[in-house]
């Protein structure tokens, strides 16, 4: 169906992983909250939301879950990253244990997620350059090695946070263009749905 | 007109009792005469509402009854009446399972039935809500129909329901915010009980769409709370780090009836088109709240695990000690008393005459008096008296007198 905006809308279930403090949170609330289309609404909820991307032709609706990143509830992880069609894992470059955590949730999604969701891992905080752990190179080299791409983002100066969905909004186009989506269904539900904006949640 | 009325269903009066029982209003406003706090509490919780489906609206107008029947009551919907009919009839007639089959054939029934609705002469020129309200008012109605062929009730689901209300009750006992690190500043105990209320309606309702309700609004109240709290204070958002154990101490106080069976319920029959992003998001986190507390031990609360296991134990006796007493609170003057056969309910039973339910009941009275003859016993022996002596004399004449003279003795 169409959108107001003539353009077919993609929707995409994104889902962030991340330690207890490395600003998930404060990454997706720049993403949302920095981005304006027309006719179309965001949703800023605590846990939730969602956001719209305009890429060429095609618009891209991120619906963005979070998960908590306490080690307590680590094993509730794959209800959540079930279906989606990205996920961001998120560390705290100036915390070397955080990015220890992130390579063990790609090891999770490499063994446990869907091959088809694009990976993304975000190396937040790079406004405190003064107290770095880990250097870009090496962090580049694990997303290199382990087919992620990687970007240093920072929720408080906004570096790259807009960039890196772009990217992953291009890359889902990519991957899984609109026509064949029916044949990239993940788990028991299509990570996509190619829905009239006004239909879900009622 | 009129034998179609009575061979078919009766749309009229499903919708006048489905929505007799309106969940908005009816709930809103008890609560509004018995807690006028927490009425306004709710108003203000809900007020910032950024779910595309305001409380209010749903309330009196969606989904409509009217409508729907006005257009079914027309000659031309035969074909729709004849499709329910036959479906309903047919599937009440298998054996009442909440199978993934089962949610598999709503699901592509209410999917078939959508084509028709959207191909049918009677919404030609309908608008995608009155569509919409269509297979609402359809789900809501095949679902209240086969509720008994539908909602779980296998022996496993019934022991799954009550191993998670038993350990939360157990929970409930001692659990604080802080086990579960919620930080302080989110500690709201109002917006809490707003939401634990939402989760507790969950078994008022037949419809899937409606049990979902209650689980979004109890999301709903905890969502507002944490933006509320972002924008008056300096605490940073944090996300589901911080809406996740709250959910999960809401659901502890709680105690939602059949927890699992209600979430398997919703998640097998309402329809799947409808259980996508924010919606299922908050259902995700409900299961995944389900799926922690189920599986709470010593090594996933910020506690000690000795400390865990002592209030564990002593939660039991507690709750043991409740069931006894008939749910009254334990006082010590009714616990030294221990006449009167009534307190035995099973004293006179058969083995045969016992039923599953009374075997929680059993058990209970049974750790209690255990627990309860564990403690008289230590007390006879730090007063020296010889249990078998005592029950000797109990029956014989001046038993009475010569066992206080043995106490007397001892206690020189």
């Amino acid at each position: 169906m169409a959108a107001p905006g003539g353009n077919k809308i993609r929707n995409a279930k994104l889902v962030l992983l991340g330690d207890v403090g490395t600003g998930k949170s404060s990454l997706v609330l720049r993403f949302v909250k920095g981005q304006f289309v027309e006719f179309q609404e965001s949703t800023i909820g605590a846990a939730f939301f969602s956001q719209t991307l305009a890429v060429n032709d095609e618009t891209v609706k991120f619906e963005i879950w979070d998960t908590a990143g306490q080690e307590r509830y680590h094993s509730l992880a794959p209800m959540y990253y079930r279906g989606a069609a990205a996920a961001v894992i998120v560390y705290d470059m100036t915390n070397a244990a955080s990015f220890a955590r992130a390579k063990k949730w790609v090891q999770e999604l490499q063994s446990q997620g869907s091959p088809n969701t694009i990976m993304a891992l975000a190396g937040n905080k790079a406004d405190r350059l003064e107290d770095r752990e880990i250097s870009a190179e090496e962090a580049q080299t694990y997303a290199q090695e382990n087919g992620l791409f990687f970007m240093e983002t920072s929720a408080k100066t906004a570096i790259n946070v807009n960039d890196m969905f772009y990217e992953i909004a291009k890359r889902l186009i990519r991957v899984q263009p609109v026509q064949n989506s029916q044949g990239m269904t993940l788990a028991d539900k299509p990570s996509q749905r190619i829905v009239n904006t006004t239909s879900c949640c009622s | 007109m009129e034998s179609s009325s009575a061979s078919h269903p009766n749309f009229y009066d499903i919708g006048n009792r489905v929505l007799s029982r309106s969940r908005w209003r009816i709930p809103m406003e008890s609560s509004s005469s018995s807690h006028p706090n927490l009425y306004d509490i709710g108003n203000r919780v809900l007020s910032r509402s950024r779910w595309r489906i305001p409380m209010e609206s749903s309330s009196a107008s969606y989904p409509n009854f009217n409508d729907f029947t006005s257009r079914l009551r027309q000659p031309a919907a035969a074909d729709l009446l004849q499709s329910i009919k036959s479906f309903t009839v047919s599937f009440s007639l298998q054996n009442p399972h909440a199978s993934y089959d089962n949610g598999k054939r709503v699901q592509d029934f209410l999917a078939t039935m959508e084509t028709s609705i959207n191909e049918h002469p009677l919404w030609a020129h309908a608008s995608y809500e009155e569509i919409d309200n269509a297979i609402e008012c359809l789900e809501k109605y095949i679902m209240t129909k086969l509720f008994n062929n539908t909602f779980p009730s296998s022996t496993e689901d019934l022991k799954l329901d009550l191993e998670i209300s038993e350990k939360v009750s157990l929970l409930q006992h001692f659990i604080k915010p802080d086990h579960l690190d919620v930080p302080r500043v989110l500690q709201n105990e109002a917006s809490w009980l707003f939401a634990a209320k939402e989760l507790q309606k969950i078994n008022a309702f037949k419809a899937p769409r409606d049990k979902l309700l209650c689980i979004i609004n109890c999301c709903h109240a905890i969502n507002n709370l944490l933006l509320d709290i972002s924008m008056t204070s300096n605490h940073k958002p944090a996300g589901d780090d911080d809406f996740l154990p709250i959910l999960i101490y809401v659901t502890i106080k709680a105690n939602p009836p059949q927890l699992h069976s209600n979430l398997k319920y919703v998640k097998l029959f309402r329809k799947h088109s409808k259980l996508v992003s924010e919606v299922e998001y908050c259902l995700t986190n409900l299961i995944s709240a389900k799926t922690f507390i189920k599986s709470i031990d010593a090594t996933s609360l910020s506690m000690d695990a000795s400390q865990f296991h002592k209030r564990m134990q002593l939660a039991k006796l507690a709750n043991a000690a409740q069931s006894y007493e008939g749910n009254k609170p334990t006082n010590q003057q009714e616990y030294m008393d221990v006449r009167g056969y009534s307190r035995y309910p099973f004293m006179d039973a058969e083995a045969r005459d016992l039923r599953f339910e009374d075997v929680h009941k059993l058990l209970g009275l049974y750790k209690h008096q255990v627990a309860r003859y564990a403690m008289l016993s230590e007390a006879l022996n730090q007063l020296s008296i010889n249990e078998n002596q005592l029950l000797s004399v109990i029956n014989v004449p001046q038993g009475a007198e010569k066992m206080k003279q043995q106490i007397n003795r001892n206690a020189l």
